[in-house]
């Protein structure tokens, strides 16, 4: 197997970037659906391409370079993630006067960064992965710049990022001076020993720092503010896709630790911690919200929580499958704020929506099915998820943080149905002006729809995916 | 010895002045600080016998990038905010900033051109020269080097689409 082959999805990812970006400097090639076309069609190649890598255990430059079946599965969720972002934005970026290539654009190379950075074993790799990602990723969120929201929101994501990375780097830094290496399977702490506090100081901060992309408690803070001033489609895409890339990592330098077993008991209490602190929070701020995007970006944190269960419980094939299910319900429920906009405006506040479920019952019954999901109420993958990272956990000897996961899962239930409760009961105060020519949107509401019940029905083929993908941890 | 001295006064102005820059409240001293900062740092590099990394520090960071800086603090006429009386000790203090930085840069000149200063003599040949530098950075790391130009490619669309002034939409 030569490297191009590995290298191939992110060619194709990166040359569509650039294609994108070249296409909208001439006047007749700039129109935005032929901005949209090839961005859809870079993804499909490297899916293709990527999809051509499967079974076959690719290494390349060494092994910096490494496409396990963990890191397809990874990559086919960020492909569909960008797709559907590409989708979401077709009509939005017309509502909003944003700037259209420079959408495709970033979105390619936010999604290329987080391939990268699943791609590797390597923790400088996952590194530079993980600035690319940021750095377009800041500017994707900066885009609307009609919005104040919008700008306020990329300086909070550039500045708590920029500490982020440089928790990464400082903790690379001593663990690089301690073990002599980056690769995750060197790194497992040594038993005794000076160095071993200062290795564990460096896992800590790189963990840190990764805690800030995935948002968890303690270092959740810039999250709502991002999403509510993000555009809708970036929040969409942020929403699944870079906490996905973090907990794989999360996951990568985990396992290690466990099978040696020297400090388990720390860093699990530790994690164990963060986990019951990020369902808490998470659950109980979003009860307080009246924004929808906040209430979707604390309900966002708080999947967050339950899925570090599963990463504590080391249960991969549970992580997996809940960031799978995230993935769909995550975009959807962006889709269907999307859907219900207006022209030029959103529709964001809660009384506002009033009765929209009634005045249009496909976009108002998508939303309800992909909330119910997340509050994990079955047939929906949602539930699925829930039950086996929670049963897992029990099995695994974390009873409490089961309960607390169901707790909060209760809680949860009644922000969800808040919003169904308002959609559906009330009386709407005045006619909305909704955009309902957007043919996209709704193409990714059912896309969404029927994965969510997919996965919630009829699992199986997944699953069989999922092992053989956990099997190449 | 010289060198473990050396690396102390290069350890305590560079941790002093990251410091001085946090505090200091007006912007162009919390650019100079941070020049003096780069160029001790630059001078550890030296000391440590990577004299690429040395001078690129001195030249890209201490240089280019902190000119810029500079230029655009200078736009916003830093010196709106400080009363008359507290700009003499302000010059004074510029003033010794600058032999000081004249010292470092000296130091860290020396410690890249004179071989002798260095404490630990890297094993196999002479890595940290550019010649090794740029052997390793188009074989081992040729793969991370490609994706920091991805990632300088990122950060330049996301700069011109921010800083650019709003168009009518044809």
């Amino acid at each position: 197997m030569n490297g191009f082959a590995a290298l191939a999805p992110l060619l194709f990812l990166v040359g569509g970037a650039i294609l994108v970006l070249l296409l909208g400097t001439r006047r007749n090639g700039g129109t935005n659906s032929v901005q949209a076309a090839v961005s859809i069609a870079a993804i499909a190649a490297a899916g293709f391409s990527a999809a051509r890598l499967w079974g076959r255990a690719v290494r390349a430059f060494g092994g910096q370079l490494r496409f396990d079946e963990a890191a397809l599965f990874m990559t086919f969720l960020f492909l569909l993630a960008a797709a559907m972002a590409v989708l979401l934005g077709m009509r939005y970026l017309v509502r909003h006067a944003m700037p259209r290539g420079e959408y495709y654009g970033l979105l390619l190379l936010a999604a290329c960064g987080l391939v990268i950075m699943t791609a590797t074993i390597n923790l400088l790799i996952v590194f530079l992965g993980l600035e690319v990602f940021s750095v377009s990723a800041y500017a994707l969120s900066g885009l609307n710049r009609r919005d104040d929201r919008s700008a306020e929101a990329a300086a909070k994501y550039f500045l708590i990022g920029s500490f982020a990375s440089a928790f990464v780097i400082f903790g690379l830094a001593l663990l690089f001076g301690t073990r002599g290496s980056l690769d995750v399977h060197q790194l497992a702490l040594p038993e005794t020993g000076g160095s071993s506090a200062l290795a564990l100081t460096g896992l800590a901060l790189v963990v840190s720092g990764l805690a800030f992309k995935i948002a968890l408690v303690p270092f959740h803070m810039y999250q709502p503010d991002v999403y509510e001033g993000a555009p809708t489609p970036v929040a969409a895409f942020f929403a699944a896709a870079p906490k996905a890339a973090g907990f794989l990592v999360l996951l990568r330098i985990l396992v290690p630790h466990f099978q040696t077993g020297i400090r388990n008991e720390a860093i699990i209490e530790f994690l164990s911690a963060v986990a019951v602190a990020t369902m808490i929070l998470g659950n109980f701020a979003a009860l307080r919200q009246r924004n929808l995007k906040r209430i979707l970006a604390y309900s966002s944190i708080a999947h967050a929580g339950y899925m570090l269960i599963a990463v504590i419980s080391g249960d991969p094939a549970g992580l997996l499958f809940y960031l799978a299910n995230y993935l769909f319900m995550g975009v959807g429920a962006f889709a269907a704020v999307i859907a219900l906009g207006g022209p030029g405006r959103e529709i964001l506040d809660l009384d506002e929506f009033a009765g929209v479920g009634r005045r249009y019952p496909w976009i108002g019954g998508i939303f309800t099915v992909l909330l119910l999901s997340m509050a994990g109420f079955p047939p929906t993958g949602g539930f699925l998820a829930k039950f086996y990272v929670f049963s897992t956990a029990v099995r695994a000897g974390h009873l409490g943080l089961a309960i607390v996961g169901v707790l909060t899962s209760l809680v949860s239930v009644y922000y969800y149905l808040r919003i169904v409760r308002i959609m559906f009961m009330k009386e709407p105060e005045r006619e909305l002006d909704v955009d309902t020519e957007n043919p996209a949107v709704y193409l990714v509401l059912f896309l969404c729809l029927y994965a969510v019940l997919q996965l919630g029905l009829f699992p199986g083929n997944i699953i069989t995916l999922i092992r053989q993908a956990t099997a190449s941890l | 010895m010289t060198a473990d001295v050396i690396f102390c006064v290069l350890a305590v102005v560079s941790v002093g002045a990251a410091a001085a820059m946090i505090v200091s409240k007006n912007q162009g001293h919390n650019a100079l600080f941070l020049v003096l900062c780069f160029s001790a740092l630059g001078g550890i590099f030296g000391l440590l016998g990577a004299p690429f990394a040395a001078a690129v520090q001195i030249l890209v960071y201490a240089g280019a990038i902190m000119v810029l800086f500079i230029f655009v603090v200078m736009m916003v006429d830093p010196r709106a905010g400080i009363p008359p009386e507290r700009r003499r000790r302000a010059k004074l203090l510029g003033v010794g900033m600058g032999v000081v930085l004249l010292f470092e840069l000296g130091v860290a000149a020396w410690g890249w051109l004179g071989k002798t200063a260095s404490p630990v003599p890297p094993a196999g040949g002479p890595a940290g020269t550019p010649i090794a530098v740029g052997r390793l950075l188009f074989s081992e790391y040729v793969y991370p080097f490609e994706i920091t130009s991805v990632l300088i490619l990122a950060a330049l669309v996301g700069a011109v689409v921010l800083g650019k002034k709003e168009e009518s939409e044809p």
